[in-house]
């Protein structure tokens, strides 16, 4: 798997300044194409991993700036980067100040919407701090604001010292006069921390029920390698655990890992614009979280009314290729040959290609990995 | 099927002999049978034997924290000024309710409402120890467990405790959404999610026949999952296309409307559909429905504004249209959200996570009026939140017997007292 950094880049839309207005629609397809095209595909799934654990979306950040685009960019370039430096640049992120109110946060005034995220739904997770922390963390936070007109071509936050609030506060048991990498530092000093990213990404590429040894033993090492997210996801996948029966198909594939995945069987290369269309239907709108706790998972992707869509963006997608592939041993490239009888019985009675895809790509088997 | 008493048929028989509706224009598979005459005669047969009333909850989620102090704005206390520099001017332009509270300025239809005697404001709603996480108080609210230690939805073991056994999907149905919210989530309870009716059908002319054939006793954790979301589908679909013959909106749904941030959710589409659910007579029961982009950090003033309009808009629409059919009596129209927000303003002119606010009750079954204690501005909480006065459950055990007419305790776990804003009759 490659370095993140040596990553492939789609091509980007040319951007020059913060005040450059974009189009979500086309946003999303140039995203949604570079799935299915980039011959680093692992790197597209874990900046779909960080975009969702450090969300924003785009109705509140807005479309009159290049913010959400540069923040994905940001998860591209750092997909398998430390978690210090990932902390470092979200806070500041144009698109986070925005999302969560940090710009709007000052010293005198501060707003609780990013320190509490930043602690409950980034780092640690909730129960591993108090109220007072979050308050806490909010005052030690103020002082970022947006970029004004006369600085178009500034890509982060701008730290002013007169918002900032500059008295001591006490943070998770320290007292004193925290700056940004301050509370950063004093949040990857806690036990906690390790653990929740570790649990996050688990229960993302693993297993829903991760037992608490499991995540204790890669939350060790994860912490002792100074949170190199590198080396931890080359621990999760040489673990055990993660070819163990227990965990195959334990999870179910969200809906943009499910149609990316059907086009790259289908080797289908124009199916943006399709997957588009789903993903909202199919409750994966990318940019679009449904909260600020990013995208639901296992259990909750499926409903009679997403069942119902996965199987019509199926149709959809076969409809838009005139001819497909052979699926004559589709259900051993791609469902592993360990099939349902549901599935065995309508493969049986495909009669044509066509029919067989949809009995692939429709099965169980294929929601799941 | 022989002699098969329908009515004793839950969802899983019908899984297991394979029952499946919808097969029509497409041609039965082998060993499918088309029955949705049966199946409906077994749902009111449920109904005869007193299992069902003709009782509707409608459960509207207001997603994020919808501030109290915007919506039942108090008109006289000299505090809100002092906490509320730049939103306190919302009590100016105020509907007022009596002489010490108004509605937000956009809530006419509500307010009409309100003067019909139809309209109830619990104030102070929320529970002990508030929790400002929007995830964790939005489990709390949705399992009816300030402890979380429960996992299913309250709504979810309602529809087990009480309706499952008609084995009919559309029974609990969150509308306008496509996935199943917390509160109706119980692994026992039979759900639709239906995200927009006219988009809710198999493209392809063989796909319902084959997803049939596929999901039949798939193995596997999610084995059960899948299978009853599919069935639930094919059900729901046939169902739909009954409920669509059945009816004609009376009332004018408008889903344009001018948000400061763009929503995700179509909340008057939501509502006709649950409309038409009610009104065709197709067997609902309880219903959900979600408008989010209550988590007003900043801009509050425009935000709540516009949000309570749409709100206010698409409920009274929804009213208008159970009523032109005569049902308005029969369907309860609620308010919830996972907490108000913090008594004072923050200096963007928005607001942080809170604790207790007003819920509404709506609908002709509804004894209007001012329900518990109204927090005091003057007695906050250590972190600056209003005190709860009135437990949520207490709001949820009426709803449950007064409303549904169903034992609440068997659902919240124990009694509370009773907030009598439900007219028994």
């Amino acid at each position: 798997m490659g370095v993140a950094a040596a990553s492939a880049s789609p091509s980007a839309p040319a951007v020059i300044t913060n005040t450059t207005s974009i189009n979500i629609g086309n946003l999303q397809s140039w995203w949604l194409d570079w799935m299915t095209k980039s011959p680093t595909p692992f790197a597209e799934r874990m900046t779909l991993f960080w975009h969702g654990h450090f969300t924003s979306d785009y109705r509140k950040v807005g479309t009159n700036s290049p913010a959400i685009y540069w923040q994905n960019l940001t998860w591209r370039r750092m997909a398998l980067g430390d978690l210090k430096s990932m902390l470092l640049r979200v806070t500041p992120d144009l698109a986070m100040l925005r999302y969560l109110d940090l710009a709007a946060s000052t010293g005198r005034a501060p707003n609780e919407n990013y320190a509490r995220e930043l602690l409950e739904l980034f780092t640690m997770g909730v129960g591993n701090y108090t109220e007072d922390d979050v308050k806490a963390a909010a005052k030690a936070l103020a002082g970022w604001r947006l970029p004004m007109r006369t600085e178009p071509t500034a890509q982060t936050g701008i730290f002013d010292t007169r918002r900032a609030y500059a008295a001591p506060v006490t943070f998770l048991g320290k007292t004193g006069t925290f700056n940004t990498e301050g509370v950063i530092d004093t949040i990857l000093a806690q036990d906690a921390t390790a653990s929740f990213i570790v649990r996050d990404l688990v229960t993302s590429f693993v297993t829903p029920s991760p037992s608490d040894a499991y995540v204790a033993r890669l939350a060790d090492r994860f912490r002792r390698s100074r949170y190199d997210t590198k080396q931890l996801m080359r621990d999760i996948f040489t673990s055990p655990e993660f070819v163990a029966p227990e965990t195959f198909r334990s999870l179910i594939k969200s809906p943009t890992d499910f149609m990316v995945s059907a086009a790259k069987a289908l080797g289908a290369t124009n199916l943006s614009g399709t997957i588009r269309q789903y993903g909202s239907t199919l409750g994966q709108n990318m940019f679009d979280p449904p909260s600020v706790a990013g995208w639901g998972d296992g259990a909750s992707w499926i409903s009679s009314n997403t069942i119902l869509q996965r199987a019509n963006f199926v149709t959809a997608a076969l409809g838009t290729m005139r001819t497909t592939p052979s699926a004559a041993r589709a259900h051993e490239r791609h469902l592993d040959s360990v099939l349902a009888q549901g599935t065995v019985n309508e493969l049986n009675l495909a009669r044509d290609d066509r029919s067989r895809w949809f009995a692939v790509f429709a099965s169980p088997e294929f929601q799941l990995k | 099927m022989g002699t098969t008493d329908l009515s004793r048929l839950s969802r899983r028989d019908f899984l297991k002999n394979g029952f499946v509706f919808g097969a029509g224009a497409a041609g039965l598979a082998a060993g499918y049978a088309a029955v949705p005459d049966v199946f409906a005669r077994a749902v009111y047969g449920g109904k005869r034997d007193g299992v069902m009333n003709d009782r509707v909850l409608v459960m509207i989620q207001l997603a994020g924290g919808a501030d109290g102090l915007q919506t039942v704005i108090p008109l006289q206390d000299p505090k809100l000024r002092a906490l509320r520099p730049q939103l306190s001017q919302a009590a100016g332009t105020a509907l007022p309710l009596d002489q010490n509270f108004g509605l937000n300025r956009s809530m006419r239809g509500i307010k009409t409402l309100w003067d019909q005697g139809k309209v109830a404001i619990v104030h102070g709603v929320g529970y002990p120890q508030p929790n400002y996480s929007h995830f964790d108080s939005i489990r709390i609210w949705e399992t009816g467990d300030p402890m979380r230690r429960q996992q299913d939805g309250w709504l979810g073991k309602t529809i087990v405790a009480n309706y499952d056994s008609q084995g009919h999907p559309l029974v609990g149905c969150a509308c306008g959404s496509s996935e199943v919210p917390g509160a109706l989530r119980d692994l026992d309870a039979t759900l639709s999610v239906v995200n927009g009716q006219n988009t809710f059908k198999f493209n392809g002319t063989d796909a319902e026949r084959a997803m049939g054939v596929i999901y039949n006793g798939t193995p596997g954790i999610y084995g059960a999952l899948f299978d009853t979301s599919v069935f639930s589908a094919r059900d729901t679909m046939a169902r739909l296309r009954m409920a669509r013959e059945k009816y004609t909106p009376r009332a004018a749904y408008n889903d344009n409307v001018n948000l400061v941030y763009s929503s995700r959710n179509q909340l008057a589409s939501a509502l006709q559909l649950a409309a038409q659910l009610i009104i065709s007579g197709v067997g609902a029961k309880i219903l959900h429905v979600t408008l989010g982009g209550f988590d007003t950090h900043d801009q509050q003033m425009a935000r709540v504004d516009s949000l309570m309009g749409y709100v206010d808009g698409a409920i009274s629409a929804f009213h208008t249209d159970l009523a032109a059919y005569g049902m308005a009596d029969r369907v309860l129209i609620a308010t919830w959200s996972e907490f108000g927000r913090r008594a004072a303003e923050t200096a963007n002119g928005g607001t942080d996570h809170g604790a207790a606010a007003p819920m509404f009750l709506i609908g002709d079954g509804v004894k209007g009026g001012f329900y518990g204690e109204a927090p005091s501005l003057s007695a906050l909480d250590r972190g600056g939140s209003l005190k709860y006065t009135v437990d949520f459950r207490q709001v949820y055990q009426e709803i449950l017997e007064s409303h549904l007419k169903v034992d609440a305790q068997e659902v919240l776990g124990k009694p509370f007292e009773r907030i009598a804003a439900i007219r028994s009759a």
